[in-house]
C-alpha cells in the first residue's frame, strides 16, 4: 500500500508489467492445430438469447443431484410462489374436456373391454370372482342398509357429495380389503403391497401454447421493449390437486399398456385448447409448486398401482349441464387424477417438467361411488409441455376408459340384487395386474449416490434441505405477507400523481416488484455474537443451500 | 321480475301492475380469448344468477347452461376542468355458457364496406360545393344569418 502513494506513476508500471508477464505465459499455452478451429457460431437474436437462457436453466436442473433439490429448483424463480392454474380432482366445470386434455396432452380412448395385457388374468379372475362374490355382497348390502354411519360434515363442499363420498369410502375400503386377503397368496406382488388411504396427491407442471392472460397483454402494451413481441408466449404454471380414496403401490413400476414408441403415434390425438382457462372455470392462486404422490421421497413403494376416486362432485353438478356432460366429466376427473399421480411419480425418479420422461408409467384408475363404478387405464410417456416443446414434442398420453358400468342392480331386504360379474372381474384384472422389473436405468437424472437429500453427509446441509423442502411444500402462509398495496394509494400515488411532495417510502415507489422476487432473496438467520465460533468469527449469518439455477 | 315492489293485492279492479321492470343485460365483446360458446354481458346490479337465467331462456329463447357472474370496479378517472379524482359506477359482468354445439360470434357493429369511403368523399364534397355557393350568394350581405333567405 505505501508503495502505490508513493508516486501515481506506480500503478500504471505495475499495469506495464503484469501485461508483458501474462502475455508470455499464453503463448506458451497455445496450441496449433493444422485446421483452423472456430468457436460454434451462435444466433444472437434476443429470442435465440433467451432460449439458451432457459435450455441451459434446464440442463441445471437435470443435473441436480437430489429429487428434493430439483422441486426446490423448480421454484426459485418465485418467492410467493407461481400463480397457477389449479385443477382439483373432485371439481369438474361444464365441457372441460378439451382443456384437460390438452393441458395433460392426453388422448382419451373410450373402451367397453379393458386392453389386451389383461386377457391373461381373465381365467384366474374368474376363479377369484366365484370366490369373493358372496362376501361382495354382504360387504355392499350391510354398508348401504346394515350400518348407519354418522358422516360428519363441514361447509366447504357441497353435503350430498360429502355424504355420498364417506358413503363411497367405507364402501371401497370393505372391498379392497377383501380382495386384498383373497389374492395375498395367489399372486405375490398383493402381499409386498402398500395401501394408502386419503393420500395426498399433487402435481406442478407448465403448459404452453396457451393464450396470454389479458392483463398481461395489456401490461407489455405498455412496455416499450415488448414492441413487436406483444404475442409471444406465456409458459403457464399448472398445479393438480387430489386426494384419492385409497390408493395401492409397489416398489416395482407395472408393465406399459402400448410401447413406448407407440407414444409418437400420430393417431393419438389431443385438441388444442388455447383459450383463457378462467373461461371454463378453472382459476389461479398463488402458491409454491409442489409434487407429492402420497410419500416422501425415500420410500421403498414409490410407484402406483391403482388408485380409487369418489365421483361425489357428479351430485353437485347442475341439471342443465346434461347426462353427456357428466360422463365427460368422470373422465376429466379420471385423467388429471392418473397424470396428476403419475407425474408426481416421475418427479420422485428424478423427472420434471423440463426434462422429459425416459420410459413409460402406467397406473390404473377407478371411479366409483358404491354402485357405478368406471375404470381407466393410464399410460404416461410425457411430461414436457412447456412453450418451447409443446408444439415439437411427438408424444403424447394415453388414456383407456369405460363407461360407468353398474356394480348391482338393486339392494332389497337388505340383499344384493343382480351382482354384475363383469365389472367385479374388470376389478380384480385391475388387481392381478402385476408390476414388473425394468431392464433399464430408472432414474438417470439423479446423482449416483446422493438421490435424495437423506443420503448427503453433509450435516448443515442435510438439516437444511429437509426442513426447507417441508416448508416449502406445505404451502403455508408467510411469516411476513406480500407488502400491501392500500386502494388510496393506487388511486392517489400510481394511477394518479396527487401526493409527488411526499417522501418515497414504499416498495412500489422504488420499483420493487414483489413477485419478481426469488426463493433465496432473503436475509438467512442471524447468528448471535455468543453462538459464533471462539475465538473470532466475522460470519453474520447461517449458511443457506439452495441450488444453484 | 324486477326491484320495483308490486304494490300489495287490493280487491277489485283495475288492477295496479308494474310493466317496465328495471332488469336490463347488454351484451360486450370479450377482452380476453375466450370459448365460442360463452357469451359475455353487462347487467343491472340487482339481476342474479337465476334472474339472468330466466332473463335469456324466457324473452329471448336462448338455451343457457351456467351463469358466472362478478361485479367490476368501476373506472377511475380525473374529472375533466375540475381536476379531482372521480369512481364511475361499478359494473356487474355476466359470463353466460351456451351448449357445446352452439358458437357466438361478437358481430362487428361498424363494419365498413367497400363503397363507405367513397360515398363519405362525395358527401364530404357536395357540403363543401354547397358552402361555397353560399358564400358566393351572400358575399354583398355579410353579418346577415343564414336562415335569413328566400
Amino acid at each position: 500500500m505505501q508503495l502505490l502513494r508513493v508516486h501515481r506513476t506506480f500503478p500504471k508500471l505495475k499495469k506495464v508489467i503484469t501485461r508483458r508477464y501474462s502475455q508470455a505465459l499464453q503463448l506458451e499455452e497455445n496450441e496449433y492445430t493444422d485446421a483452423p478451429v472456430y468457436p460454434p457460431i451462435i444466433d444472437t437474436s434476443l429470442e435465440a438469447r433467451k432460449l439458451r437462457i432457459r435450455q441451459t436453466l434446464h440442463k441445471k436442473i437435470q443435473e441436480i443431484n437430489t429429487v428434493e433439490e430439483k422441486q426446490i429448483a423448480l421454484n426459485m424463480p418465485r418467492f410467493y410462489g407461481w400463480q397457477s392454474i389449479v385443477l382439483n380432482d373432485n371439481k369438474v366445470p361444464f365441457n372441460a374436456m378439451p382443456l384437460v386434455q390438452h393441458y395433460t396432452r392426453t388422448h382419451f380412448q373410450s373402451i367397453d373391454k379393458l386392453p389386451e395385457i389383461y386377457a391373461k388374468s381373465s381365467p384366474i379372475a374368474d376363479t377369484i370372482v366365484q370366490e369373493i362374490k358372496s362376501c361382495i355382497e354382504e360387504c355392499i348390502a350391510t354398508e348401504n342398509e346394515g350400518v348407519e354411519r354418522n358422516i360428519v360434515t363441514s361447509l366447504d363442499k357441497p353435503e350430498k357429495q360429502q355424504i355420498s363420498d364417506a358413503h363411497t369410502k367405507n364402501i371401497v375400503k370393505q372391498i379392497n380389503r377383501i380382495i386384498l386377503n383373497n389374492l395375498t397368496d395367489k399372486v405375490s406382488h398383493i402381499l409386498s403391497s402398500q395401501v394408502d388411504y386419503d393420500p395426498r396427491h399433487e402435481a406442478f407442471w407448465f403448459i404452453g401454447s396457451v393464450d396470454l392472460p389479458w392483463d398481461v397483454r395489456k401490461w407489455r402494451k405498455k412496455q416499450k421493449w415488448y414492441k413487436g413481441r406483444l404475442d409471444q408466449p406465456l409458459d403457464r404454471p399448472v398445479q393438480y390437486i387430489g386426494s384419492p380414496i385409497l390408493t395401492i403401490r409397489n416398489h416395482l413400476p407395472l408393465k406399459p399398456i402400448i410401447d413406448h414408441s407407440e407414444a409418437e403415434n400420430p393417431d393419438f390425438k389431443v385438441p388444442k385448447f388455447s383459450h383463457i382457462p378462467e373461461s371454463v372455470g378453472y382459476f389461479s392462486e398463488f402458491r409454491h409448486g409442489t409434487n407429492i404422490p402420497g410419500f416422501w421421497p425415500g420410500d421403498f413403494d414409490e410407484f402406483g398401482l391403482m388408485s380409487f376416486h369418489g365421483r361425489g362432485h357428479i351430485l353437485d353438478r347442475s341439471e342443465s349441464f346434461g347426462p353427456e356432460d357428466n360422463l365427460e366429466a368422470l373422465h376429466c376427473q379420471a385423467i388429471k387424477a392418473s397424470f396428476g399421480w403419475l407425474l408426481a411419480q416421475a418427479s420422485y425418479q428424478g423427472f420434471t417438467t423440463f426434462n422429459d420422461l425416459t420410459y413409460p408409467l402406467v397406473t390404473q384408475t377407478v371411479l366409483t361411488d358404491g354402485h357405478l363404478v368406471s375404470f381407466y387405464a393410464y399410460q404416461l410417456n410425457t411430461i414436457v409441455m412447456h412453450n418451447d416443446e409443446v408444439d415439437s414434442n411427438p408424444k403424447h398420453n394415453v388414456c383407456f376408459g369405460t363407461k360407468p358400468l353398474e356394480l348391482y342392480e338393486t339392494i332389497e331386504n337388505g340383499k344384493v340384487k343382480g351382482l354384475n360379474e363383469d365389472v367385479l372381474k374388470m376389478l380384480v384384472q385391475f388387481y392381478l395386474n402385476a408390476p414388473e422389473e425394468r431392464d433399464h436405468a430408472m432414474k438417470p437424472y439423479l446423482g449416483k449416490e446422493e438421490q435424495i437429500i437423506a443420503d448427503i453427509e453433509d450435516d448443515n446441509r442435510r438439516c437444511w434441505l429437509e426442513s426447507r423442502y417441508k416448508h416449502l411444500v406445505a404451502n403455508r402462509p408467510k411469516h411476513f405477507l406480500l407488502p400491501e398495496l392500500y386502494d388510496w394509494e393506487k388511486i392517489y400515488k400510481i394511477k394518479f400523481n396527487t401526493r409527488f411532495f411526499e417522501a418515497r417510502r414504499r416498495p412500489f415507489e422504488f420499483d420493487i416488484n414483489p413477485f419478481k422476487r426469488r426463493l433465496d432473496d432473503h436475509l438467512p438467520p442471524y447468528i448471535p455474537k455468543v453462538l459464533r465460533p471462539y475465538p473470532k468469527s466475522r460470519k453474520k449469518f447461517e449458511t443457506t443451500y439452495y441450488p444453484n439455477v | 321480475m324486477s326491484t320495483r315492489w308490486y304494490p300489495l293485492y287490493q280487491r277489485g279492479n283495475p288492477q295496479l301492475r308494474v310493466f317496465l321492470p328495471n332488469f336490463w343485460m347488454k351484451l360486450v365483446q370479450p377482452c380476453a380469448n375466450q370459448q365460442p360458446n360463452l357469451v359475455q354481458f353487462h347487467c343491472s346490479m340487482e339481476m342474479t344468477k337465476h334472474d339472468i337465467k330466466n332473463y335469456l331462456e324466457k324473452i329471448y329463447n336462448v338455451p343457457v347452461i351456467d351463469v358466472k357472474t362478478r361485479i367490476a370496479l368501476g373506472k377511475f378517472r380525473k374529472d375533466i376542468g375540475k381536476g379531482y379524482v372521480v369512481k364511475d359506477d361499478d359494473i356487474k359482468f355476466a359470463y353466460v355458457t351456451l351448449p357445446k354445439t352452439m358458437k357466438f360470434e361478437f358481430p362487428d357493429i361498424f363494419e365498413k364496406k367497400k363503397g363507405d369511403t367513397e360515398d363519405d368523399m362525395k358527401s364530404l364534397d357536395e357540403a363543401k360545393k354547397s358552402f361555397k355557393s353560399f358564400i358566393q350568394r351572400n358575399k354583398d350581405r355579410p353579418d346577415i344569418p343564414s336562415w335569413f333567405s328566400i
